[in-house]
């Protein structure tokens, strides 16, 4: 026996409690003599229970990262500034904090001939005493957008230093490979802002950062004494696995 | 949110308040991507439409119209990207319905997990005019009025489709021992 449309329509309307008092009357009355339409009713009633019960499934958590970096900047709202003119913009000491951090961590993991010394200093003066904001100019950047690894990196430059700022989020542990054939060219120092989850160290054409899972901001300065064109060559790994490879083109100012 | 909320964080995008925009993001990220990964079963697929639909919410702020309710705008853009994915996908290969068994993983030995998966095999047999109001009923916890806006559908039509979407679900179901 089929049921007539008009109480299918009545079943559902009930199970969403859209249903007026006298087609709620007419309903049970129905189902009072009819054993098939109480089956429907309580099947649909099952299949809107479940339905309603399954679980929300959670957004990718760096999602929101990149939907953030890739809308553009708005009408009359200035670029976001980069990662040293955020570091420069607040107390210092907030900062040299974590710098000092970087750097002795820095120190104890590099071969003591890589390092000048007078650029250390430099650069730890940047962070430290510098109150005016440093001109920094922009040279380029990609956006990585994995399952492991979401974000931005961009290579600004600060006279002989070059800056990488790191803006990212990660799902899990993360290793950041950057490799630059300039043998003249040092790791010169390294900062983070607000966060403590990713460590530095270096070697001669290559610096190896660790990242923990989240959202980081961080910098490597590095010192191009001889203002040479260069090639960063970026990779990311998890688990030894290589997620994302890119590379960033840096070319003086005239 | 209420409506008045939204309108007020709008007019701020409007005028150029990025943290605004993360606000509504935040809000409404998980809705958009559930109805994206509920139209497309595919997790990748529903990141991308998200971030599209984002992206176009960003770029077209001035044809928002103010009397209407801000989740009628983004749910409706939201099944149109999903709705040409989907049309994307069809011509270079036909849908696996069987890809709701994805992601074999540790999380399929939970019952909440079979039973979504289930479900969401037990949708993609629907065609999508009744997955959408599916969709917007039980997953997105829209009222018949509220489906009508957003399709801009009469609600005797929403009704309708609903109706006839739970039948073939319940035997699909079924069907699949659920």
């Amino acid at each position: 026996m089929t049921i007539e449309q008009k109480f299918t329509d009545l079943i559902n309307a009930d199970i969403d409690g859209d249903i007026s008092a006298a087609d709620k009357d007419e309903l049970q009355a129905f189902l009072g003599d009819n054993a098939e339409g109480r089956a429907l009713h309580d099947e649909l009633a099952s299949l809107c229970d479940t339905l309603n019960g399954v679980e929300q499934e959670a957004p990718p958590p760096y999602m929101r990262h990149i939907i953030m970096n890739s809308v553009p900047p708005t009408q009359g709202k200035e670029e976001s500034p980069g990662f040293l003119q955020i570091l420069l913009a607040t107390p210092a000491l907030k900062y040299s904090v974590t710098f000092a951090a970087g750097v002795i961590l820095t120190l104890s993991m590099l071969n003591s001939n890589q390092i000048s010394h007078r650029t250390f200093d430099a650069v730890t003066g940047l962070v430290g005493t510098v109150a005016e904001p440093v001109e920094t100019t922009f040279a380029h950047s990609i956006s990585l957008s994995e399952t492991d690894i979401a974000g931005t990196v961009s290579l600004r430059s600060a006279g002989s230093i070059i800056i990488l700022d790191f803006d990212l989020v990660s799902a899990d542990h993360i290793e950041v490979q950057a490799d630059y054939t300039d043998k003249t060219i040092w790791f010169n120092g390294f900062a983070q802002l607000e966060s403590e989850g990713t460590t530095v160290s270096a070697e001669t054409g290559q610096v190896r950062l660790t990242m923990e899972e989240g959202k980081r901001r961080y910098a490597v300065y590095l010192q191009n004494k001889g203002a040479r064109n260069t090639t960063i060559n970026l990779r990311f790994l998890a688990d030894g696995r290589v997620v994302h490879q890119a590379k960033l083109d840096y070319a003086p100012e005239d | 949110m209420s409506k008045t909320d939204d309108t007020k964080l709008i007019e701020r995008c409007i005028s150029g308040d990025r943290q605004a925009f993360e606000a509504l993001l935040a809000e409404y990220e998980k809705p958009v991507y559930n109805a994206a990964y509920r139209m497309l079963n595919n997790r990748d697929d529903a990141r991308d439409v998200t971030q599209t639909v984002f992206l176009k919410v960003f770029q077209n702020f001035g044809q928002y119209d103010p009397s209407r309710r801000f989740f009628s705008w983004i749910y409706r853009i939201t099944l149109n990207e999903s709705i040409n994915w989907l049309g994307k996908a069809n011509r270079l290969e036909p849908l696996a319905f069987e890809a709701a068994d994805e992601g074999k993983g540790p999380e399929q030995e939970f019952e909440s997990a079979r039973v979504s998966a289930t479900v969401q095999a037990a949708l993609m047999t629907i065609n999508t005019d009744y997955r959408t109001v599916v969709i917007l009923k039980h997953f997105l916890g829209c009222s018949y009025v509220e489906i009508g806006e957003i399709l801009e559908l009469p609600e005797k039509t929403v009704k309708s489709r609903l109706y006839t979407a739970r039948q073939h679900l319940k035997d699909e179901l079924t069907d699949q021992g659920l």
